[in-house]
């Protein structure tokens, strides 16, 4: 089964290597000198305890410091040591392994109890801190039980810690041992990481089990000569995830980063590699080479590495300026002669290459390089040209840094002009910075006006003033100007103000000259009046109130056809029901009215519910009555026909049910 | 032309005068007077403008709700009918147009503003 899974390792990795070969991570944190000095400070701390002791001498054996006074702090942890305690005799024998000529005296109670722990009751802390106790003290253990109790433990609590401790512990057993389903942990416990954004891996258990799990998994890879389930990308982000925090909350937190810190220096897989250049990456004729830090994650140099530049490429041209380039090992840093190579100013795209160690891991590292010069400012003419032509213009010659000696004049028929060559100083190249700016200041009112020259085909750089185009930008205001010139860019390390000359401009349409006022941004501005939105024209009163007589006149027109037609209300029976229905009706529509005026359509809705209930109570008990009535009409004018014809009387007996609805009659013969 | 549609005109008249009974010319008046009352409210939208449009809406659909309630009230009185609504009474017709109208009624004052 390990030669299977040793077969699956490295058949992954070809295939992984290959792929990753285009697109590797680099570390984006690492700790530098002062970092690793900070830690250094934390793990020194006076200890209190015996756990406290036990983080700072095994933390700073870790970095490979040795404790300040190994005997005093020997006999520290002697006098400290609880030897009933398993946790006190793990603390103990760590601590007294890193100190040299440090013995704890060990009795057989002691063995026994810790032979005890170990078993499948026990926590997982206290099988790792038994474990390693024995391993310290040099007593012998069973690792096959320890093997058995970790899987049974593993599988009762599957946290990250305990898998951690689990691999901590397996990692001090003999090689003999069955340690295949240990290993395996390492891959699941891998994919439980979280990936943040591409750049860190951590657990969400903290910085802690991070670290904890780096060493832990080195440690044990290391043991069974296993390379460890971890991609490369992924071992530079735990990098990223573990030395980003660059200050400690506890010495627990300290001492886990650094013993992280030396599993990935000193393992024998995979080693993270740092590169940094030493100051900012620029060079100019004054420092030639370019300087480049290639330490380990514990900033310790990496003698053995060879650093190459595989490809520089100029990043505005895209041509190739170095391939292959070796860098030399001078005082722990190395560094290369860019300048021989006698590139342009500007910036470089460098890829660097470390090789010297199959384990080097992020060792393809891409690095921007500026290369700066000195700019020189040749054939800096002036001249003053008349508009149409007629004289031919007056050049001067000025030499930087000298100013003109002689004021220029210049009024509405006249251009001023200007022309000028940048060229670097060392190579005689032209130059065309970002900033070639030509600035006017009045001295008098303190306005200034700023231009760009602009360079022609030939990198010839040209400026000219025509006081009549250029009115609105002096606000016509006549009188001296000093001319400067401003020249600068990234890549240039002597940018240029000077004062070339003064001019005297003359403005056609000269306004009274009035002092620059203080810009009126913060000034209150004029209220704005708010318009609100105009009513609608409404017609005039006396056209409503026509229209509304007009309106209602047909009423008049009904009443008038309704009393030629007859309509009466001589049918009207006082009974109770028809009263009540009437008034019911009335009070409805003055329901309406109101509602017009006050209510809201809940309200209104409340008051028809109860009015209209008994409206429609009384409303049908009078028309059942009515119905009766008619219905009655209708049978006695028919019975009447009936009598007409068979000439006999009738007895009509009426009888009404509760409705009012039905009628029985009985006739009697 | 013109001649037979007076003709017509005239004999319409003088069979609607005769022969329909009174209670159904007494609808037929307020009939009347609803189209005459929606006719001028629509003159006026007419001729003075829309303002306020809901208002005018409320009056108008008044109107002709109420001219709709009238007539459904005509056919179900008219005696002619009586076997189209055997179930329906006229009291139980002019129940109906009651409370159509109240609900109407409900509605116009609502929109009129």
């Amino acid at each position: 089964m390990f030669y299977i899974l040793h077969t699956i390792c490295l058949f992954s990795l070809l295939v992984l290597s290959l792929v990753l070969e285009t697109q590797a991570l680099t570390p984006t944190h690492h700790l530098t000198t002062t970092d690793v000095a900070r830690l250094q400070a934390v793990l020194s701390q006076p200890f209190t305890d015996l756990k406290s002791a036990y983080y700072s001498v095994v933390g700073l054996s870790k970095l490979g410091i040795s404790v300040a006074d190994a005997a005093e702090t020997c006999r520290f942890i002697k006098s400290n040591l609880d030897p009933s305690s398993v946790e006190s005799l793990f603390f103990a024998a760590e601590a007294s392994q890193a100190l040299p000529g440090c013995e704890i005296p060990v009795s057989n109670d002691t063995r026994d109890l810790l032979l005890a722990t170990v078993s499948e009751d026990s926590t997982a802390s206290q099988i790792h801190q038994s474990v390693s106790a024995l391993s310290s003290l040099g007593l012998p253990l069973a690792s096959q039980e320890v093997v058995s109790a970790l899987k049974a433990r593993i599988s009762k609590e599957d946290n990250v810690l305990t898998i951690i401790l689990a691999l901590q512990t397996a990692s001090r057993l003999s090689q003999q041992a069955e340690l295949g389903e240990i290993l395996e942990e390492i891959e699941d416990l891998a994919a439980r990481l979280d990936d943040l954004g591409g750049v860190y891996l951590q657990f969400e258990e903290g910085l802690e089990a991070t670290a904890l799990f780096v060493s832990a998994a080195y440690a044990l890879s290391d043991h069974v000569d296993m390379e460890p389930p971890l991609k490369e990308d992924q071992v530079i982000q735990l990098v990223n995830s573990i030395f980003s925090k660059k200050s400690w909350d506890s010495l627990s937190e300290a001492f886990s980063v650094a013993s992280a810190a030396e599993s990935l220096s000193n393992n024998r897989f995979h080693v993270p590699v740092i590169v940094s250049a030493q100051g900012p990456a620029a060079i100019s004729h004054s420092q030639p080479f370019l300087r480049l830090q290639v330490t380990n994650v514990l900033c310790k140099p990496l003698s053995s590495a060879s650093v190459l530049v595989e490809s520089a490429t100029a990043t505005s041209s895209k041509s190739a300026i170095l391939s292959q380039a070796p860098f030399t090992l001078r005082d722990g840093v190395f560094e290369l002669n860019f300048m021989a190579s006698q590139p342009a100013s500007g910036y470089y795209q460098f890829s660097v290459a470390i090789a010297g160690d199959s384990r080097f891991v992020a060792n393809h590292v891409e690095l921007k390089v500026k290369v700066s010069t000195r700019v020189s400012i040749n054939n800096m003419d002036l001249s003053v040209v008349d508009k149409d032509q007629s004289i031919g213009p007056k050049t001067t010659r000025v030499e930087y840094p000298a100013k003109a000696k002689a004021s220029f004049m210049a009024d509405s028929h006249q251009i001023f002009a200007m022309t000028f060559q940048l060229v670097d100083e060392t190579t005689g190249v032209e130059l065309t910075p970002h900033q070639t700016f030509v600035r006017l200041h009045n001295q008098k009112t303190g306005q200034e006006v700023v231009f760009v020259a602009e360079p022609d085909s030939k990198n010839l750089y040209k400026f000219e003033l025509d006081t009549t185009e250029r009115k609105t930008e002096f606000d016509s205001i006549s009188g001296t100007y000093a001319l400067y010139l401003m020249v600068g860019d990234a890549t240039l390390e002597n940018p240029i103000l000077w004062n070339v000359a003064d001019v005297v401009l003359k403005f056609l349409d000269e306004e009274a000259p009035s002092t620059i006022q203080a810009k009126t941004l913060y000034t209150p501005k004029p209220e704005i009046q708010h318009l609100f939105r105009e009513p609608e024209k409404k017609p005039p009163t006396v056209v409503s109130n026509a229209f509304t007589a007009l309106v209602l006149s047909p009423f008049l027109l009904l009443l008038i056809l309704w009393f030629k037609l007859g309509a009466n209300i001589s049918n009207f029976t006082l009974s109770p029901s028809t009263v009540l229905f009437h008034i019911g009706h009335a009070a409805m529509l003055g329901l309406m009215y109101v509602y017009w005026t006050h209510l809201n359509m809940f309200q209104t809705l409340k008051y028809l519910a109860i009015i209209g209930s008994f409206t429609f109570l009384a409303g049908n008990r009078m028309l059942a009555q009515k119905a009766v009535k008619r219905y009655i009409h209708n049978f006695i004018k028919s019975k009447h026909l009936v009598k007409l014809f068979s000439g006999e009387q009738i007895k009509v007996n009426k009888c009404r049910t509760k409705s009012g609805k039905m009628l029985l009659l009985s006739v009697l013969l | 032309m013109s001649n037979s549609v007076i003709s017509v005109i005239s004999r319409f008249l003088e069979e609607y005068a005769s022969s329909t009974p009174n209670k159904l010319k007494v609808i037929d008046a307020y009939l009347l007077y609803i189209m005459m009352t929606g006719a001028l409210q629509f003159l006026y939208c007419l001729l003075v403008g829309t303002f306020p449009f809901n208002s005018f809406l409320s009056g108008f659909i008044s109107c002709v709700g109420s001219f709709i309630l009238a007539v459904c009230l005509r056919i179900q009185i008219n005696p002619q009918n009586k076997g189209e609504f055997l179930s329906i009474s006229p009291e139980r017709a002019f129940a109906d147009f009651l409370f159509a109208h109240t609900v109407l009624h409900l509605v116009v004052i609502n929109f009129i503003g």
